[in-house]
């Protein structure tokens, strides 16, 4: 993105209704690694490409618990992503502790939407440059929300954020409709498909590099363990989506 | 929840109720739950409002009623339904289910009994969510007991015969009404606090159903009464 006028702080708007430090924001997110999350009707998954930032570092994690019903996928600055993430646990807890149920997941996207946008709106503040897949189960059903720095979030059936995410979005444009009745086997295959759309040549999908969270009606959030990734990504050598259709 | 006292500096503690509802009997039965209490409101030991509606609505599968200040009543009535509305709010058709309301007012009741200034109440959730019966108590003190069967005040001490004699958790909806009736007219008799309207309620896969108040039946032509009232005075 070039430089522009106008883009000083997030009290100016430009001539064109843009407000420029929300959008340098959103870049923000797009520079960070890729994560994406699709939906069935009993399971959402989270497939995540973490990053190593020398070979002597560990892999940054991109994927967190919220609450047994909740999970977050993040992309970009992983600092802002901790602050949300801490906020959106707090909020479960005192849900639980006020009702003694789960925090519904359209409401606290709401809340983590309404503190975005505040700071899109202050002289003194920055947006959060972070966009957050958020993975959700309630009694409403299953859910898929993206949020972004602007205060804006959506609701999907399936969504990539991040570096190359395009790759991974177009993936899921020709494939999303057999998800809805996709077993969790399946349903893990198409995002590692996915994933892989959206890595670089010499990149190679690994259990050290892919991270995968599971979340359903009746399974808590867990991560996939290194074995099992393993296992998933030899079958993703063999795995076709056209059989899938055959299959139904 | 901010209470008037609290802005205004000067605390002070309910140490004693001043206008008083009496008994609460609620039972589940194998449709729903059902409620009931009479329609008195006392000051102190006068009989002052005795057209008084105490079975609350709080949401479409959600009674409140409470025994206790009634003043409390009222304001708890005001909060539970501030928690439906949020719904509106969010925009999201999220709404809370009756264990949700239950637990609300466990933790209000316990935290305003920490400050030592409690909601003077023993309040019952009842409700119908999701094909299950709900039925709870939350005392004074904010301890939070779901159960078969509620009582409060002095049903505890007089109806418990009744309810185990005569009422199992499977039983009719008119079954269940039968039996709360003959407990309000025990309660009659026997409670100096007690009214002879009653008013019943109930939660079903429907929603919820408040009914008109209704009066218990009672018997006062005895021989005794009636005899008695033509003897001459000192005749001993």
């Amino acid at each position: 993105m070039l430089k522009h006028l106008y883009d000083t702080d997030c009290v100016t708007w430009s001539p064109q209704g843009k407000l420029f430090q929300v959008e340098y924001a959103m870049e923000a997110v797009k520079q960070g690694s890729i994560c994406l999350g699709l939906k069935s009707n009993d399971f959402v998954v989270l497939c995540s490409l973490k990053r190593q930032p020398s070979e002597l570092a560990g892999y940054q994690e991109k994927q967190f618990k919220i609450d047994d019903h909740m999970a977050i996928a993040i992309a970009g600055l992983t600092a802002d992503a901790r602050v949300l993430c801490k906020y959106m646990r707090t909020e479960c807890l005192e849900y639980k502790y006020t009702y003694e149920s789960h925090h519904p997941v359209g409401r606290l996207v709401f809340k983590v939407a309404e503190k975005s946008q505040h700071k899109t709106q202050s002289g003194a503040k920055r947006p959060y440059g972070v966009g957050l897949l958020v993975a959700g189960i309630d009694p409403n059903g299953v859910h898929l929300f993206e949020t972004c720095p602007s205060g804006n979030y959506y609701e999907y059936k399936c969504q990539a954020i991040g570096s190359r995410s395009q790759a991974a979005r177009t993936y899921f444009e020709s494939w999303f409709h057999l998800f809805e009745k996709s077993t969790l086997e399946q349903l893990i295959l198409h995002g590692l498909s996915a994933l892989k759309k959206a890595i670089m040549e010499d990149e190679e999908l690994n259990e050290k590099n892919v991270e995968v969270g599971i979340l359903g009606k009746n399974q808590k959030f867990i991560h996939l363990n290194a074995q099992e990734l393993k296992d998933y990504i030899v079958k993703l050598e063999t795995f076709n989506a056209n059989t899938q259709i055959q299959q139904e | 929840m901010i209470f008037n006292s609290e802005i205004s500096g000067e605390q002070q503690h309910t140490t004693s109720p001043v206008v008083t509802g009496g008994s609460v009997i609620a039972l589940v039965y194998n449709g729903g739950v059902i409620v009931g209490t009479d329609t008195l409101c006392s000051y102190g030991s006068m009989a002052a409002f005795k057209n008084v509606k105490k079975i609350a609505q709080i949401s479409k599968n959600t009674i409140y009623a409470s025994s206790g200040e009634f003043s409390d009543f009222q304001q708890v009535v005001k909060e539970l339904a501030k928690i439906d509305r949020s719904a509106l709010q969010y925009d999201d058709g999220v709404h809370p289910s009756p264990k949700d309301y239950g637990n609300f007012l466990a933790r209000l009741s316990y935290k305003k009994r920490c400050k030592i200034n409690p909601l003077y109440l023993q309040n019952v959730i009842a409700g119908f969510h999701n094909g299950e019966r709900y039925l709870s108590l939350v005392d004074i003190y904010g301890t939070y007991l779901e159960s078969n069967f509620i009582t409060t005040g002095f049903a505890s001490y007089f109806c418990k015969a009744i309810i185990s004699n005569y009422w199992n958790e499977n039983c009719t909806l008119d079954q269940a009404k039968q039996v709360i009736r003959e407990c309000f007219k025990v309660l009659f008799c026997r409670d100096c606090r007690a009214h002879d309207v009653i008013q019943l309620a109930y939660v079903d896969a429907q929603g919820a159903h408040i009914e008109e108040p209704e009066r218990v039946e009672t018997k006062w032509d005895f021989n005794g009464f009636k005899s008695r009232a033509n003897e001459k005075l000192h005749t001993q």
